[in-house]
């Protein structure tokens, strides 16, 4: 297993490599420097403030000052915007408010969703389970935006009018467990209600690919109760599929959701990397996807041995 | 025409047939295609979307403005225009080019006008005086003689201008004064472009580099793996955000052309792995080794006897990527990184949020994008499943 672990983390440096110039490329299409001087600078400004951020370095240079830090773990790069605020700060901060969201979020909706698929699989073709079939693509084509929008107006808003005292923040944030729900509640559920439809169809499919195999025809031959069927036998082989879609969304946790974020004006990281974008913040936007990149990659060869571990007839090679 | 003929005679085809719902969503789609080619055509431009027609309405039968803001309306918008040309040097001239919306100065001579301005001035000097129009009923009469001499000024609409006015209002207008209406049909066409141009850009692309990579291996094989986990490893916010950004400064800001690009760099990568899996199983096949032992050539076995044999799924992922790219518009649009200086769903949205319009309970705006957003999303996702029971069942 330990050589398998190697080879795949070898085999994925160059990718890592790439993402890492593909976005610096990318980003400096954009000047920073102009914007952050203001009207009145002149050329020497320009160009002491360029020498202070290292943009006057040939490309390859700064690319391996960039590469130099992730590798060391060095994130102690200042944000442009915010000088004495390191990257390492701004991402120790973030994160754990982005978690607070995210974790909760898919914790629900893994576990509703797979029941409802469940459901939805035992009753295949009766009315209930079209009704759930229907009901997740009305849902999947409503956007995103309007169920912050309509969840923001009625269910703090509203909800605040019609009750006299607050229930749920309409914007901001502040940490500790006590103001978790005053402040995350509201847009965990709207998460939840959002990737609900997503989830259901694809543990649905899942389910129904499962109902159809030999082993649940021998289970019921063999007189087992229904439900040890469903549970015992089923839950217990579509569990493949349903690692692989919750370990691919692992990394996501940490990007945060930048919609939700920015709406309901909680400073996490999806909240901190659109204005970083949006402000030239280069050393943030960089550190942030680097980790990002790195933690993907690592759930794609984590994914690749648990395959192993719920399903010995494959081999890790 | 046989071809044809021998494509609506498959099994999968008769199974797309049958299915009355798919077909519904097919009609539906076909009407939002109408509406998008009615505004390529001209039906609606841009100008007309930008274009104030007239005092902030609710649409049709309730709530009237305040009789503070009919009073604004009726000695600011029009009254202003009609009084600076007149006071131009050119005054024929100017007058000829006063307009708002679909009004235009009737054709009487300047000091006809005069008198009429005079009119309106002398009763909105009456009404100036008083303190607050809001509160004192008794002013109500005052307010509607003010707007019938001002709507003397206007030249009468011909019955299809009055017509298409009426339409243009007919879901109200938005804070600053645009129609609703006109601005969500014109968002269909933005909405069908982006989507399309992207579907087929990153459908062609994701098919060649995926049929490439499955069919010859090899190095081939690792680049495009290599190129496409890339892309995949970066979020895909930031990805489309980055990349719509990298252009803010250049000649192409203001088109489509950052959309399109943002989109045909990350959408191709699923087509690309579904294209390079069934390649991979398709090349073992008999009639590609016939083909190869026949001495056939690998872009011609690619052409005639492996692309062929994928269509199904590039159809489908065709409808799936149309559907990522409208609802991705809309999200980027809105974060002000998209459609910019005409109409969309996304600006729509956000301009319905901004403005305050949601928080004062004025969901007109909001409602209809999010409407005729609603139904063509749901209509390409009914349509995806169809053409998914039909021609590619096993798949999860």
């Amino acid at each position: 297993m330990w050589a398998f672990i190697i080879r795949k983390l070898v085999y994925n440096i160059p990718v890592y490599l790439a993402i890492i110039f593909l976005l610096m490329v990318l980003l400096r299409q954009r000047d920073p420097v102009t914007g952050k001087l203001g009207k009145n600078a002149t050329q020497e400004d320009y160009i002491s403030k360029r020498k202070e951020f290292g943009l006057d370095q040939p490309i390859y240079l700064q690319y391996g000052v960039l590469l130099k830090s992730i590798f060391t773990f060095d994130f102690s790069q200042e944000s442009w915007n915010e000088p004495g605020v390191t990257v390492g700060e701004k991402l120790r901060t973030a994160v754990p408010r982005s978690l607070a969201l995210t974790v909760p979020a898919l914790g629900i909706t893994t576990v509703i969703s797979i029941f409802v698929a469940m459901l939805s699989a035992f009753y295949r073709g009766r009315w209930i389970d079209r009704l759930l079939v229907f009901c997740a693509v009305l849902g999947m084509s409503v956007s995103f935006l309007v169920y912050i929008i309509f969840g923001q107006y009625f269910g703090a808003y509203k909800l605040q009018q019609w009750l006299g005292t607050p229930v749920f923040s309409i914007h901001g944030y502040e940490s500790g467990l006590l103001n978790w729900p005053f402040f995350m509640l509201l847009p965990v559920l709207i998460s939840v209600i959002v990737s609900m439809g997503y989830d259901t169809r694809f543990y649905r499919a899942v389910m129904v690919e499962e109902t159809q195999a030999d082993y649940i025809t021998t289970a019921r031959a063999k007189g087992a109760p229904q439900s040890k069927v469903m549970f015992v036998h089923m839950l217990r082989n579509a569990m493949i599929p349903i690692v692989t879609r919750v370990m691919i969304t692992l990394p996501f946790l940490v990007t945060g959701s930048i919609l939700l974020e920015e709406f309901f004006g909680i400073p996490g990281m999806g909240y901190v990397l659109l204005s970083a974008i949006r402000n030239d913040d280069f050393p943030v936007v960089e550190g942030f996807t680097a980790v990002f990149a790195g933690l993907f990659i690592m759930s794609i060869i984590a994914t690749d041995i648990l395959y192993a571990v719920f399903d010995p007839r494959v081999r890790l090679q | 025409m046989n071809r044809i003929k021998q494509m609506i005679n498959t099994r999968e085809a008769k199974k797309l047939w049958r299915n009355k719902l798919a077909l519904v969503a097919l009609a539906i789609i076909m009407l939002y295609l109408l509406a998008a080619l009615f505004v390529m055509a001209g039906g609606i431009s841009r100008v007309t979307c930008d274009t104030v027609i007239g005092p902030n309405k609710m649409p049709g039968f309730y709530r009237q403005d305040t009789p503070e803001k009919r009073y604004e309306n009726s000695t600011k918008k029009f009254l202003t225009k009609v009084k600076r040309a007149l006071a131009a040097e050119d005054v024929e001239g100017a007058l000829s080019e006063v307009s708002l919306g679909p009004f235009t100065v009737v054709n009487k001579s300047p000091a006809e006008l005069e008198m009429l301005v005079a009119e309106v001035d002398a009763l909105a000097g009456e009404l100036n005086e008083s303190p607050n129009l809001d509160i004192d009923p008794s002013l109500l009469p005052k307010i509607a003689d003010l707007e019938a001499a001002e709507a003397q000024l206007k030249a009468p609409l011909t019955a299809w201008q009055q017509f298409v006015y009426d339409v243009s209002i007919l879901l109200g207008t938005d804070a600053q004064g645009r129609s609703i209406f006109l601005r969500g049909i014109y968002s269909i066409k933005i909405a069908i472009q982006i989507g399309l141009v992207t579907a087929i850009f990153a459908v062609s692309l994701g098919a060649f580099l995926g049929a490439a990579a499955g069919y010859f291996g090899g190095w081939v094989d690792h680049v495009v793996v290599w190129i496409y986990t890339t892309f995949s490893s970066i979020p895909n916010l930031v990805l489309l955000v980055v990349l719509a950004y990298a252009f803010t400064n250049s000649a192409a800001k203001d088109t489509l052309l950052p959309v399109y690009i943002a989109f045909g760099a990350t959408f191709w990568i699923g087509t690309c792995r579904v294209i390079r899996g069934e390649t991979l199983k398709l090349k073992e096949m008999e009639y590609v080794h016939a083909a190869q032992t026949a001495g056939f050539g690998p872009v011609h076995i690619l052409l005639r006897y492996i692309l062929p044999n994928t269509a199904h799924l590039m159809l489908i992922n065709f409808s799936l990527l149309l559907i990522a790219a409208i609802k991705s518009e809309v999200i980027l649009s809105y974060l002000g990184f998209g459609v910019k200086n005409q109409p969309s769903w996304g600006i729509m949205i956000r301009d319905a949020g901004n403005n305050g319009d949601v928080v004062g309970g004025f969901f007109w705006e909001i409602g209809f994008a999010t409407a005729l957003m609603f139904v063509l999303v749901l209509a390409f996702n009914i349509l995806s499943d169809a053409l998914q029971d039909a021609f590619d069942p096993k798949h999860v």
